[in-house]
Formats: C-alpha cells, structure tokens, sequence
C-alpha cells in the first residue's frame, strides 16, 4: 500500500470514528467531540494532499490558518454548551426539544 | 479578493474595534456610530451603481463582475435595516449593547468578505467566521430557545464545513489550485477531470448544509425561531444567503451547468431545490408560531433560488440573483413586523393573536406588500424573479419543473393569507386586546423595504438591464 493510501485510509478511520462518537453518545460534550475527530479527520486530507502534489508549503499555510479559525469556532460552541447547561441543568442532547411545530 | 470592494469589508470591522471603547461611557454611542458606518457604506454602494451616467451607460461601468457589488449592497441594506431597527427595539440598558453592535458589524465585513472572495480556501474563512459571529448574535437576550437554536445551528454547520475542508483538500489534490478562475478553465475544457467535479460536488455539499435546503433543513427553524428578534430579521434575510445560497450560485456558474459537463450535480440541485419548494411550503401551512411559519417560508423562498441555479443558463442565473436580492427584502420586511408585533403583543403564536389590524396598520400593511410580492403577484418585485426562473425552466424544455414552481407559488399565497388572516385580520384574540402600534422608527425599516419592494417592481427595465450585465460578466 502507499503512503498516499495509507493516508487515506486512517483519514477516514478518523472520520468514521467522529461519526460513531456522535452517533453513538447522548452526551453533548462528547458529540462536540465527536465534531472536533471529524474536523481533524478533513484537516488531515489537506497536509496530505500538500505531500502528494509536493506543495507542502501552501498546505501547512491553509491548515494553520484553518486551525486558528477552528478554534474560534470551537470556543463559540464550547460558550453555548456552558451556557445551556446553566439554563437546563443537563448536558442530554435529547432535551433540546423546546422549540417545535 | 477584489480589491475594489476591500473598503466595505475595512471600514464595518475598524467600526466594530471601536464601538466597545467609545461606549464605554455612553451606551447611545454605539447605536450612532454602528447606523452611521452602515448608512455611509450604503451611500457610497448607491453612488457607485445607480449615478445617472451609470445608468444611461447600461451599468457598463461597474467594476467587478457587479454581482459582488449588488450583494454587499444587499448586505448593507438588511444589516442597515436591521441595526437601525435595534436601536429602538432594545431596552434601554440592556448591557451587551456594544457587544451586540460589534458583532452585527462584524457579520457586515465577513459577508462582504465572503461576496468578494475569489477562491474557496479566503470564502471558507469568511464563511467561518461568519457563523461565528451567528451564533454569539441569535444567542443575544440569552433565553432558552435562543441557546437552543445556536446549538442546533452549531451542530451543523460545523460538520458542513469539514465537508468544504475534504472539498478543498481534493480540489488541492485534482485542481492544484483553489481559485475560482482555475475551477472555471478546468471546466471548459472538453472532458474536465472527475475529480474536479467530486471536489466541487463536496464543497457544494457543505454549502447546501449551510442554506438549509431540504433533507438538512433542521436547523434554520429553531436558529429563526429561536434568535433574539432583529437578529433573525438579519440570519434569514441575508446571512444565511450569503453563507449559502450566495456560494451555491457561484459554484453553479463555474461549474458551466448550463452547457451540461457536470449534468448529475446539476439534475440534483435542481431536484432538492423543487424538494425544499414542496416541504417549506407544505410545512409552513400547519405552524402555529409566527415566526416559523416565515422559516419554513424562508426554505421555500431558497428552494427557487437551488432550482435556478441547478438549471444554469443565464436567464436562470439572472433569475436566482434578482430572487435572492428579492428574497433580501420582503424576508427582512417580515421578520421586523414579527419583532414589531412581539414587542407589542408579547407572543408570536399565531392562535393568541388576531386583529391586529386596527390597532397596528402599517406594521400590517408592509406585511400584506411583503407577503403579495413573496407569493409573485404583479407588479412587485417577487413576481419578476418568479417569472424570469419558471420562464427559464420552461425554455430548457423542464415543463415539469415549471408547472410545480408555479403551483408552489400558489401554496406561498395561501400559507401568508392565512397567516395574515391569523395574526392582523379577523377578531381579536386574547394578546391583541392593549397592544398599540409600535413608534415609527420602528416601522421605517420596513415602510424602507416595501418602497424598494415597489421600485424594483415598477422599475424592473432598469434592473433587468443590470442583471443582465452580471449574468453576462459571470457566466462569461
């Protein structure tokens, strides 16, 4: 197998593993998780597809760039997750009924 | 990026570093400076694009492909709207005033960097912080629902954007590189790489996620309903447009559907934008609350967008920009009147409601204008666009296509008359009895949007001219 396969091929173990955690957890903090393996999972795809098309610098240049934003996006979630628990008391994603029609 | 435009996405953010200093000591300050920023942009957009000699050259002069401007333009306008809007809905003293204003700028300078960007990897970061600035503003009076809605949006649109990372990482693999120019050369060529095609059909994924079109519709209900009330005047009338449906059009035209080199992706779009026509409509008949049954209105509205934009020949691409500008106006017109009667009544259920008539008549009238031009009736603007994109099916030969579209369009009437006989005709239901119309600047914005409502009806000549020269300069 080559190395690109290989790469591949964990990449999508990453992923696949994200999608079981969010599947599998009712747990809100553990689907953030989950979301944060997936995330990963696709930034890996970058680095490796910098390797293969031999323009490492460009792709080490997206995905620090891409972390940093990720980052933000994940301090904005970790904020609401907080500040759900204080209003409902339970971290249960199944309780996040309220709004319906 | 295009340089051109760099201004209107400076300006907005150096507008949001200073407003949390300068009112430090007085609140009002905020309020000024965030309407003012606003208003001067959206000066200089009008001075731009609708100067006479610019309008007796045929919009030849504009710079840029014109699409780019006609967006930021519509982003002022609703953002412009909206902040003017706030200032009086808010309750004095409310302590993240600044914060709120800061935030909403914010969202300006990522939208107009997201309409100016010119290759995927500068439009993801914008749309990234975008969101983020979503979440923080639908989250403003911190009530339950509010958090509810913000966490269903995160959850989703988190997973759509590892889906546009995979979508650049293969475009890096098959295109070498991530600028739309490139996308668009690779397309034209006899029989472009597959691969391209997989890598846009990926990031076109994630950016049909995040427009909220048919099986991934879950969330835009609860983050509309759900939002502090101005703020969901602004996430339905421009910011998920611009965060979705904006790229999709884009895509669409890079990807040349018109001339069929990528006829699947093409035939799916156009699939799930007549499926999100049929489910919002259908659902938005049987909500009770007001301002879900103007989501699921809004998934509808988007749905004719995807339709036109999966056909691809330029009378569709002028069609699904002329509805998406359309869209931008009569959306924010209803959300506000849904804010207008909230702060009066104190509810959006639409069964304690009723009669408003009497009591609120311009908050009622802009919404029958607002609702008459969603539904396509002449001669508002909503009935051009309408007309232009069922016109277009019917020329690819799509009769289907068009005879559901037009039907549909039926159905929006009827859903809004009965929402307009729930919520302002009839009798008076329990909420309606003390409630008293709102001050006029809260009806300003939307008596604004109704004029424009009307003037690009009536003036249509002017603005068929104009997107004709985008659909020409983007396609081409």
């Amino acid at each position: 197998m080559s190395a690109f396969a290989m790469d591949w091929y964990l990449i999508a173990l990453v992923i696949f593993t994200g999608f079981y955690c969010m599947l599998a957890s009712r747990s809100i903090v553990r689907q953030l998780i989950g979301l944060e393996l997936i995330s990963k999972g696709a930034m890996l795809t970058v680095i490796s597809a910098g390797h293969q098309t031999s323009n490492l610098v460009l792709a080490q240049a997206l995905l620090i760039t891409m972390i940093v934003i990720e980052v933000v996006v994940v301090a904005a979630g970790l904020a609401l997750l907080v500040k759900n628990f204080r209003i409902h008391g339970t971290a249960d994603i199944w309780k996040l009924d309220g709004l319906k029609g | 990026m295009d340089k051109g435009l760099l201004a209107y996405l400076l300006i907005p953010l150096l507008s949001a570093v200073i407003i949390p200093f300068a009112a430090r000591r007085r609140a009002l300050l905020a309020d000024i400076l965030a309407n003012v920023t606003l208003l001067a942009g959206l000066a200089n957009i009008a001075w731009l694009a609708l100067r006479p000699s610019v309008i007796q050259g045929g919009f030849a002069d504009i710079p840029g492909d014109g699409f780019s401007l006609l967006l930021v333009g519509a982003v002022y306008l609703v953002a412009l709207c909206v902040t003017f809007f706030s200032a009086w809905f808010m309750p004095e003293g409310q302590p993240n005033r600044a914060a709120y204003y800061s935030l909403l700028l914010v969202s300006v300078s990522a939208m107009t960097g997201v309409v100016t960007s010119t290759d995927f990897f500068t439009l993801y970061v914008f749309i990234e912080v975008l969101a983020v600035t979503s979440f923080a503003l639908i989250t403003t009076d911190e009530s339950a629902g509010g958090i509810e809605g913000a966490l269903k949006y995160f959850f989703l649109t988190f997973p759509a954007s590892a889906l546009i990372i995979v979508g650049v990482a293969v475009m890096l693999l098959s295109l070498g590189s991530l600028s739309f120019e490139s996308l668009r050369i690779a397309m034209s060529a006899e029989a472009p790489a597959a691969a391209v095609t997989f890598s846009a059909a990926l990031i076109l994924l994630g950016f049909l996620i995040k427009s909220g079109v048919v099986p991934f519709h879950t969330w835009t209900p609860d983050a509309y309903q759900g939002a502090y009330a101005p703020v969901s005047a602004h996430l339905a009338g421009i910011v998920t447009k611009i965060s979705g449906v904006y790229a999709i059009i884009k895509l669409a035209t890079l990807l040349r559907f018109f001339d069929g080199r990528a006829q699947a992706l093409s035939e799916m779009l156009m699939f799930l934008g007549m499926l999100s026509i049929a489910v919002g409509a259908l659902a938005a008949l049987r909500q009770t609350d007001f301002k879900r049954m103007l989501a699921f209105s809004s998934i509808s509205q988007v749905g004719y967008i995807v339709l036109a934009a999966g056909l691809g020949t330029p009378l569709a691409v002028m069609g699904a920009v002329f509805h998406l500008i359309n869209h931008a106006t009569f959306k924010t017109v209803l959300f506000l009147n849904s804010a207008s009667v909230e702060k009066a009544t104190g509810t959006t259920d639409m069964d304690k409601l009723g009669g408003l008539e009497h009591s609120m008549p311009w908050t009622s009238w802009t919404s029958v204008v607002a609702l008459l031009s969603t539904a396509g009736v002449p001669p508002l603007s909503g009935f051009w666009s309408k007309l232009l994109i069922i016109l277009a099916l019917w020329e690819a030969g799509l009769r289907g296509y068009a005879v559901m579209a037009l039907l549909f369009s039926i159905v929006t009437l009827a859903y809004f008359m009965m929402m307009q006989k729930k919520v302002f005709f009839g009798k008076k239901g329990q909420a309606a009895e003390s409630s008293a119309e709102v001050s006029a600047p809260l009806l300003a914005p939307a008596v604004l949007m109704c004029g424009i409502i009307v003037a690009l009806g009536l003036l249509f000549p002017y603005f068929y001219t104009y997107v004709k020269v985008v659909a020409e300069r983007i396609i081409l």
